[in-house]
């Protein structure tokens, strides 16, 4: 009730009067600024409320004797929130919003109140695959890579580097990004690109 | 992102953070809220954000860039234009305005369907509540003339005076995590990390930051010339495993082999035909911590998974999209059977036998690696950033003031939060603000860029300008007291961004003056088709009875390596509208990231957003007996075909379809779920909504055009 009062009265201000109403005449103009602060905080929090419960249901608790915390970044969108990972005995328990971030101020939104899932996530490949027979198989890294690094170098022979694209990503550090576009001129080829692109 | 909190007036173009940048939300309702500023929203679909919005534009996909000019012309007839801004600091301006003068509010009406009166309404809350802060999305972008679109928000925004100036800008929210960072870095088929290009200049510094011979370089390519050829395409590489090798330009061969890195497949459009490239190939190769519908539904024996750790199992910097670098730190080792990219990236290096001249300068990963792209990534400033400095802020960041984003004391003290690029020096705060002339070069301040020669003639007038800044118009402290070049020969046979020892770059700001000159904003680019960019129609019009006022370009041959049609798609096409009479637009979920790979593995956020779905306007709905929740058949011109359930809302109008694009996982409706590999299949499948995106692509980038095409739509 009080945010729909607060943003019509601002609306109203900024369009007809210029003259700030706020929700008690009383109020000192620097107390209506504290509380439309408060609002505009509250409604990016409002948004996420239903994820937010759900990434603390195991509630906020003492740490894990011995636990660390790791300040890292979402990876997610280009916002760049930052987040608090509890890490014990070398696997991660539980996230925390970073409060003190200078960019999110301690909000996420739900796919990064669940960040912790790009690592729990029982989908996550496990092991090398091919395909045999229509049929994924698990391999071993060596052989997957002495398959695939073979067929390369034959292509390379047959058709030239030029047969070649790599689609790299938007996904990676920026160390990364640096090295596979170093990597495509080593390989020989201006057949890379990524997600910029789209 | 931060700097928004100062803007006197906001307006979004294709842009919808409540969905696509949530967290961002917090500090555009601050200005809304303390600045009392007005939210504009021009989308052709009533977005969360704009419910939020005190004007809501409705406007017809893909005529943004008649939208904007509409917008110039009122202003500068209003006289509301900031002269001495133009005066100082633009060029091409006359010449720009003899365009806009065409795009009448009542013109702009016929091409946009915004009513005139709104235009004029728009017009005057930017005018009277300044700065204006800009943002654009891929609603911006992913047209035939985005490029030109884009040109006309920077345009509108240095008529208003706004450009270089905290709470105004264009502030661009960039989709992926990385994807400011990766651009910077240049996975770009046109370029060299850091924008350095193709030519010979830019691999000759990049072999000598990489410390290798130039001549083994081109040793490695077919043949010298194919080291200045652009490559292929993220939006077209599919047509050069499809239209063979005589129909595209890629030295006598198709592509025969595909690496697709952390890259989801669904995001492409034509995603049919992406569909029969990847069954194509002779080699398909997903490196991914999630299968990707790119391994589901290549059925050949010659695709390959490679298990890739997340970002929290590995380490290195991002860019944000305000340019503040963060260093994320490893949360945990990779998980299962694993590996992160760097040591994946060291497996193909090893195999392929140039680990030695590729690791010269790389003992320790990642720092040595931001090292060495820090040491050749001049033009944009990414050499004063050291892993050093970047790791201080993570550990400091509390200590950095939310509205300035500056430390506070501390061991950052003065510094700007992520050091955003460029950052000239290790002692350079970061430029918060691009092109701001109000704080010294040292301080964080920047002009704009020599970048186009100190004089130009226009062949479209004859005029004769000068392109550097006014006389007088400088950052505080410049030794110049106006426009100079960029800085040359200080180090001889070098420039700012050739010179490894960075003395130029030294040089210059000791005399308080930015390395890379201080020039004018330009209006009129010379090398584009458009110099001043116009409207023209997408290639599948609604409107073919303004398609000849407003045609599309002629068509492009060797463009990324393919034949580009236009015209002739255009021509053909011209009636199109009688069969597939809805304009298609597409966009994103909170809850789902780019082609869904991410999310769609996470369970909590598919309870939330299980579904593919078509949003259609009750009135269409009900013309076409479609009922809400009930399944919808959508397809396009090029014989792609989904189906999906219908969401009825008014937030399409009755000639518009919306569809998210995050989904795969069924084709048709029917789920292909059992060809991922068992245990890895999503949570949530659908129809990808790209393969309904029609063809077309930008001229100038190539971007692919899925905002504005056309569809039908019938009850399944």
């Amino acid at each position: 009730m009080a945010r729909s009062k607060i943003r019509k009265s601002s609306k109203s201000s900024v369009m007809n009067t210029g003259r700030r109403v706020t929700l008690n005449p009383k109020l000192a103009r620097r107390s209506f600024l504290k509380i439309s602060a408060a609002t505009a905080a509250l409604t990016g929090v409002a948004m996420t409320t239903k994820l937010t419960k759900k990434a603390h249901a195991a509630g906020k608790t003492t740490p894990y004797e011995g636990s660390k915390t790791v300040r890292t970044i979402c990876t997610y969108c280009a916002v760049g929130c930052g987040i608090e990972a509890e890490v014990h005995n070398g696997v991660w328990v539980r996230q925390e919003v970073a409060a003190d971030h200078p960019v999110s101020r301690g909000a996420h939104c739900c796919k990064g109140a669940g960040a912790i899932d790009m690592v729990t996530s029982p989908k996550r490949m496990k092991k090398p695959m091919k395909r045999v027979n229509g049929k994924w198989k698990a391999i071993s890294w060596d052989t997957a890579m002495t398959e695939i690094t073979d067929k390369l170098k034959d292509i390379r022979e047959k058709n030239g580097p030029d047969a070649l694209h790599f689609n790299g990503s938007a996904k990676v550090s920026n160390e990364m990004a640096y090295q596979i576009r170093k990597f495509a001129a080593f390989w020989g080829s201006n057949n890379v690109d990524h997600q910029a692109r789209i | 992102m931060n700097d928004m909190r100062h803007a006197k007036s906001l307006i979004f173009i294709g842009s919808n953070p409540p969905e696509a940048h949530p967290v961002s939300m917090q500090h555009i309702l601050h200005a809304k809220e303390k600045n009392n500023a007005p939210i504009i929203v021009v989308d052709p679909r009533r977005t969360k954000l704009a419910a939020k919005a005190d004007e809501y534009v409705r406007i017809r996909p893909g005529t943004d860039a008649a939208f904007m000019l509409g917008l110039i012309n009122v202003i500068v007839a209003k006289g509301w234009e900031d002269k001495e801004f133009i005066r100082t600091r633009v060029s091409g301006y006359e010449e720009m305005l003899e365009v806009a003068k065409k795009y009448t509010p009542e013109e702009v009406e016929d091409i946009t369907g915004i009513p005139a009166e709104q235009t004029y309404k728009v017009a005057e809350m930017l005018a009277k509540n300044r700065p204006t802060s800009l943002t654009w999305c891929m609603g911006g972008t992913q047209h035939t003339i985005g490029s030109s679109i884009t040109r006309t928000f920077c345009i509108l925004q240095l008529v208003l005076g706004n450009m270089g100036k905290s709470g105004g800008g264009t502030n661009i929210f960039r989709g992926h995590d990385n994807v400011q960072g990766a651009t910077d870095m240049c996975i770009l088929s046109h370029s060299l990390p850091a924008y350095y290009g193709l030519s010979d200049g830019a691999w000759k510094h990049w072999c000598r930051v990489w410390d290798v011979d130039y001549d083994w370089m081109v040793g490695r390519f077919k043949s010298k010339e194919w080291m200045n050829k652009k490559g292929f395409t993220l939006s077209r590489w599919f047509d050069g495993v499809l239209e063979g090798e005589d129909k595209i330009h890629n030295g006598g061969t198709s592509v025969k082999a595909l690496i697709q890195w952390g890259c989801g497949s669904n995001s492409n459009s034509r995603f049919h035909d992406v569909k029969k490239a990847y069954n194509k190939l002779d080699l398909l190769v997903v490196v991914d911590p999630f299968p990707t519908s790119a391994a589901a539904l290549c059925e050949t024996d010659n695709v390959y998974i490679l298990p890739a750790a997340s970002q929290y199992e590995t380490q290195g910097s991002v860019s944000s999209s305000s340019r503040q670098i963060q260093w994320r730190y490893k949360v945990v080792e990779p998980v299962y059977d694993s590996k992160d990219d760097y040591d994946i990236m060291k497996e193909f290096v090893t195999r392929l036998g140039f680990a030695d001249q590729y690791y010269k300068n790389i003992k320790q990963v990642p720092e040595d690696i931001t090292r060495e792209l820090g040491s050749g990534s001049l033009t944009i400033g990414y050499n004063g950033q050291t892993p050093e400095r970047i790791k201080k802020h993570m550990e400091n960041w509390h200590t950095f003031d939310i509205d300035t984003l500056q430390a506070k004391g501390g061991a950052c003290d003065g510094e700007y939060y992520g050091m955003p690029w460029p950052c000239w020096t290790e002692e350079h705060p970061g430029t918060p603000i691009l092109y701001d002339i109000s704080k010294p070069v040292n301080e964080g301040g920047l002009p704009f860029r020599n970048r186009f020669g100190d004089v130009a003639t226009y062949a479209m007038s004859g005029r004769v300008e000068n392109q550097l800044a006014a006389k007088g118009t400088c950052n505080p402290r410049s030794v110049v007291q106006g426009g100079y070049s960029e800085f040359k020969e200080v180090v001889p046979g070098t420039n700012w961004k050739t010179d490894l020892s960075q003395k130029t770059i030294k040089e210059a700001l000791s005399k308080g003056m930015a390395p890379f000159g201080n020039a004018r904003a330009r209006c009129i680019v010379w090398t584009f088709p458009d110099q001043i960019p116009i409207h023209r129609e997408p290639l599948h019009s609604p409107r073919p009875d303004i398609v000849e006022r407003y045609p599309t370009y002629k068509d492009k041959a060797d463009h990324y390596r393919v034949d580009t049609r236009y015209e002739s798609e255009q021509a053909k096409n011209n009636d199109i509208v009688k069969n597939f009479p809805y304009t298609l637009t597409t966009g994103r979920q909170v809850e789902h990231m780019g082609a869904g790979a991410e999310t769609r593995s996470n369970k909590y956020l598919c309870e939330l957003q299980p579904e593919m779905y078509a949003e259609i306007n009750p009135k269409l709905a009900n013309d076409l007996g479609i009922r809400d929740g009930g399944m919808v058949t959508v397809e396009s011109p090029e014989g792609g075909k989904i189906k999906c359930k219908a969401l009825v809302t008014e937030r399409v109008d009755e000639t518009t379809i919306f569809l998210p694009y995050h989904f795969a996982g069924s084709w048709e409706g029917e789920s292909y779920a059992d060809q991922y590999p068992e245990g890895n299949e999503p949570w949530a499948v659908g129809d990808s909504g790209n393969v309904i995106t029609n063809y077309g692509y930008d001229i100038i980038t190539q971007i692919q055009a899925t905002k504005d095409g056309l569809c039908k739509i019938s009850k399944a």
